[in-house]
């Protein structure tokens, strides 16, 4: 009987329930928006700054002193420590391989370029797509597309094995004439004036460093050119990390079992760069620090603000919900009068209204997912470019939310509707 | 007597309209907070990015580059400083020469850098120091090394460096260890007197850097200004804010200000509720009022008039309470004072109050209540 | 004597019910008109219309010059401002304004308040000493004592009441019926609908309603006015 008397209350008049219907849905899909994007923000902002290039370098452990000045290495070829090309297919197998999204090397030599007169210059070595086969197998595209975003060229860039040759800003713009794109232009070892290579200019970088001065070459030439076949100085890596908060900092020999677990498994910069040396023996992973501690700041400040935002959603839909349930409750008073005057009592009348009421915040929270989703999605989409994935967990936490809302909304009524004289309603009053 | 009506029409239903004035206050709150926040986010989250250091570099004319060991032809110390102190610019947070030697320590090759220490940290507070900039007994001879340096020569603050240079030596006491995350660290930093002296290069430096603060349009202004004065030599803003990280910045505050969009709503909808509420309730007296005589306009613009209230009020208290909120938001989480601003007031206010009659817009229905019905009963 | 009101084949429907089946009569200025008969016959109804709370399906009705069966909402709005006064079985007073406040509310909407002619005129029902009140305090003589006051303040030309004495006890009914008989003296036109004979008998004339349609209308026969 009780079920019937749900049933035929519940179905009867929608017409009233229009306005808790519509609090619901638009308060559960806010809700819901919200949540979504606030628990994806991190995921999202970290791959929009690896658009803004590479965050870890890696380099060789027992290098000597780099002599470098503004960004160009003055040592001698010979002096210092060298890392393997062979074995950077190995980064895509750590534990972190899917956060690895993109790495370069590089090589620096000293060259001397025919210009209108001899200029001394520094050739650098380095990918701009290569294909890096990985022990798995596969291969992985990766190289100055991935970790150099900013770098704007005009023209193109250089196949991978050609003589090709890419001209920074400022050296291009003290002879334009000569590097110009088509040309030809020949360069030798400083010092020696022995061998000289042809090169094509391909495109002219602009990159608002140090590289500017120098002329970007592929690896392969660079190495031949230096005699260090198969062999780079440093890697440039653009990987997805969590922020580093204090657990991140600790020293992992001193970590317990579960700890270092729990270290191990999140893309602290710590953990990713410890992975990586692992792979790479002899070398010194460390964050670009410039790059890795503003993107940590902003990450968490947006997060704090967005969190704010949501926490406040949430508090609006709930207020939603709660007045329109407690509006629905009044409107129907006579209704109680009725059921009172007819013997119902209290615990029955509360019992109906608060079955139909739950009933009503499942039906309403599940079209307000479906409608959040929607919603979290576009604006996912239209704002960081991809849309965000739906989190189903969320369901039941809306409906969760919803119904309890909606049951504290209508209780406080009710409990009033409970010592309701029934017959002033009846009366029309 | 409009009044008087309005303040007891309030007063009666104060109960009802507790979950009105909650939304009202909650969304007002975060809307004048954000407001508040927004003057300034902008210029705080751009520095961000820019990461607080050097922004400005004046170096040697592009033909006299990378002719040698040392970065080309150097330039007059007293030029740039000259010129510096002729646009005495309040903007300039610091600024420092450099002299780029590559000298030897233990036979080993190593880039000295003469500056001036004491401007190291403001020109580049990111830097981390393990000890002091100078040593307080001796100024002059002391020097600050990266922390690759140290770690190739064993050295801790308070140790001797020698430096030779062609013949000549000094001896230095290491005030601190830098640990700058980039280069530097592979550098030796001396004051900027005590290397040119070294390497026979008085009154010489390589370049300069300056930290500049603004927007990046008063930056390039500047520097512009600057290269005016320095015709000789290359002065240019460096490390600005790129496109791609301003871009970043305002899809971060579009998806903010969506949100915000979506609280608008919600509040709205809280006060349509309340609204529709009160509006049952008052049936009957509305149904008096007409049977008075009382136009539709009159009733609504009554109930209206009260909804105008409840949004100013919610708007005025939210909007106190937004700017603590943004205060305290400045200080924990983006570490800097935010100002109070005034205008957020009347903003909130009528944001709110705009909010709460475009809830209220259904009460129109109010109009439709026939007189007759009510009484009916009877 | 002046007809203050014309009637003429009055009609309302409600759906398929016909709450008014042709209905025609006249009052005179001055008079007291008891309108009777069962329960759904039609009472409220017609009382309705000529106050233009409610609208004719079809017919004429005639207040003071005016067809009430022709007016648009505005219209409706300014007669009832200007030329009716209600008083209903249940009161109807605004609960959280002031006794006072009740009558200033009448004024508000016909032209501007005054607050003292609003004092006077509930001294002039006897309650000069209940002017700040809430309804709440006071009884149900005293509410609807109340809301004659407020039926009164604009002087209108007809007034209309609905059971009156319906939700009071003997004492106070008494009291009302005594302020009706005042108004009446006074000169007022009284539409008054009631179930109870002996108040019927107080009026000029009885007009008798069933299932809609005026059964009879009766003179009564006057006692002496009561001093």
């Amino acid at each position: 009987m009780f079920g019937r008397l749900v049933r035929e209350s519940f179905v009867r008049n929608p017409r009233r329930k229009l306005l808790t219907a519509a609090a619901l849905v638009v308060g559960m899909a806010v809700a819901t928006s919200t949540l979504t994007i606030v628990l994806e923000v991190g995921d999202r902002l970290a791959r929009e700054f690896r658009s803004l290039g590479a965050n870890l370098l890696v380099t060789p452990q027992s290098d000597t002193l780099p002599v470098e000045i503004g960004g160009v290495d003055y040592r001698p070829v010979d002096e210092g420590a060298y890392l393997s090309e062979d074995a950077l297919g190995k980064l895509k197998t750590i534990f972190w391989r899917h956060n690895v999204l993109g790495f370069t090397p590089f090589l620096d030599v000293p060259a001397l370029v025919n210009g209108s007169h001899e200029m001394k210059t520094t050739l650098i070595g380095t990918w701009y797509e290569h294909e890096v086969s990985v022990p798995d197998g596969t291969t992985f595209k990766t190289g100055l597309s991935f970790t150099h975003p900013s770098w704007k060229i005009q023209g193109r860039w250089f196949r991978d094995s050609a003589n090709e040759a890419v001209i920074g800003a400022n050296l291009a713009a003290r002879d334009p004439e000569v590097f110009a794109i088509g040309k030809k232009i020949r360069v030798a070892h400083s010092g020696s004036a022995n061998a000289a290579w042809d090169l094509v200019v391909t495109g002219i970088v602009s990159t608002e460093g140090s590289e500017d001065n120098g002329i970007i070459v592929p690896l392969s030439f660079a190495q031949r050119f230096s005699g260090r076949r198969g062999q780079f100085r440093e890697l440039f890596v653009s990987a997805l990390t969590k922020p580093a908060d204090s657990f991140s900092e600790r020293d992992p020999l001193k970590m317990t079992p579960t700890e270092y677990d729990r270290w191990f498994c999140s893309p602290y910069i710590s953990s990713i760069s410890y992975q990586i040396k692992t792979v790479l023996p002899g070398t010194d992973v460390r964050a670009i620090r410039r790059v890795a501690d503003t993107e940590g700041s902003i990450l968490s400040r947006v997060s704090t603000l967005l969190w704010i935002v949501t926490l406040t959603a949430l508090g609006a839909a709930a207020l939603a919900v709660a007045a329109t349930s407690a509006t629905t409750v009044l409107e129907r008073r006579a209704e109680i009068g009725v059921m009172k005057a007819l013997g119902a009592t209290n615990a029955l009348v509360a019992g109906i209204f608060l079955a139909e009421q739950l009933l009503l915040a499942i039906a309403g929270a599940a079209v307000g997912f479906v409608v959040g989703a929607v919603l979290a999605r576009s604006l996912g989409a239209s704002i960081f470019g991809t849309a965000a994935s739906v989190r189903l967990i969320l369901f039941p936490v809306i409906l969760g939310l919803a119904a309890i809302v909606a049951l504290v909304g209508s209780l406080i009524p009710l409990r009033r509707a409970a010592h309701f004289n029934p017959a002033p309603i009846l009366r029309g009053e | 007597m409009f009044w008087r009506l309005l303040w007891k029409l309030l007063r009666a239903s104060s109960g009802r309209l507790t979950v009105a004035i909650l939304a009202l206050v909650s969304c007002a709150m975060v809307v004048s907070a954000l407001l508040n926040l927004e003057f300034d986010i902008e210029r705080k989250l751009t520095q961000e990015f820019r990461m607080l250091g050097a922004n400005v570099l004046i170096s040697p004319g592009n033909a006299a580059q990378a002719t040698g060991i040392g970065p080309g032809e150097p330039m007059s110390e007293s030029d740039v400083s000259g010129a510096l102190q002729d646009l005495e610019d309040p903007a300039v947070v610091a600024s420092a020469p450099f002299l780029y030697v590559v000298e030897r320590v233990r036979d080993t090759p190593v880039v000295v850098a003469g500056t001036k220490l004491e401007e190291l940290p403001k020109l580049e507070p990111a830097w981390r120091i393990d000890g002091a900039w100078t040593s307080p007994q001796d100024h002059l001879n002391s020097c600050v090394i990266g922390r690759n340096v140290a770690r190739q020569f064993q050295l801790l603050p308070g140790g001797l460096l020698n430096l030779t240079y062609l013949g000549k030596s000094a001896q230095l006491t290491v005030a601190g260890i830098l640990d700058a995350g980039g280069t530097e660290d592979n550098q030796v930093f001396v004051q900027l007197a005590k290397a040119q002296d070294l390497a026979g290069l008085n009154g010489q430096i390589s370049l300069a850097q300056l930290s500049v603060r603004g927007t990046t349009k008063s930056i390039s202004q500047y520097s512009a200004r600057l290269a005016a004065r320095l015709p000789a030599y290359d002065v240019r803003p460096i490390r600005q804010v790129t496109e791609a990280e301003s871009d970043l910045l305002n899809r971060i505050r579009l998806l903010v200000v969506s949100m915000v969009v979506l609280i608008l709503v919600l509040t709205a909808l809280c006060v349509l509720a309340t609204m529709a509420a009160l509006a049952m309730e008052r049936r009957q007296d509305v149904g008096l009022m007409k049977a008075l005589g009382g136009s539709i306009e009159r009733i609504v613009a009554l109930f209206m008039a009260e909804v105008g209230v409840l949004g100013a009020a919610g708007g005025f208290v939210g909007a106190i309470l937004g700017i603590v909120l943004s205060r305290w938001m400045g200080q924990r989480v983006f570490g800097t004072a935010i100002s109070s601003r005034w205008e957020i007031f009347p903003l909130t206010i009528a944001l709110m109050v705009a909010v709460a009659l475009a809830g209220a817009l259904p009460l129109r229905m109010l109009g439709k209540v026939k007189p007759a019905m009510i009484f009916r009963g009877e | 004597m002046a007809t203050l009101v014309e009637v003429e084949d009055l009609r309302k429907e409600f759906g398929n019910v016909r709450a008014l089946a042709g209905v025609s009569f006249c009052v005179q200025a001055g008079e007291w008109i008891a309108i009777m008969g069962p329960s759904g016959s039609g009472k409220t109804t017609l009382i309705n219309i000529l106050g233009g709370l409610d609208m004719p399906t079809s017919g004429k009705a005639v207040v003071d010059a005016v067809d009430v069966a022709r007016l648009d909402e505005a219209g409706l709005t300014r007669f009832r401002a200007q030329k009716i006064g209600f008083i209903f079985q249940q009161f109807h007073l605004v609960p959280y304004l002031t006794a006072v406040e009740n009558v200033m509310l009448a004024q508000y909407f016909h032209s501007t308040t005054d607050e003292k002619e609003a004092r006077e005129a509930l001294e002039r029902v006897g309650l000069g000493d209940r002017i700040e009140h809430l309804p709440g305090a006071l009884s149900g003589g005293e509410q609807q004592r109340v809301a004659v006051a407020r039926a009164l303040i604009n002087h209108p030309k007809l007034i209309l009441a609905d059971e009156p004495t319906g939700n009071l006890d003997e004492a106070n009914e008494e009291t009302v019926i005594q302020l009706f008989r005042e108004l009446h003296g006074e000169g007022r036109t009284i539409l008054m609908v009631t179930h109870d004979p002996s108040i019927g008998r107080l009026a000029d004339r009885r007009i008798e309603f069933a299932h809609g349609k005026l059964k009879q209308i009766l003179p009564s026969f006057k006692p002496e006015p009561v001093r």
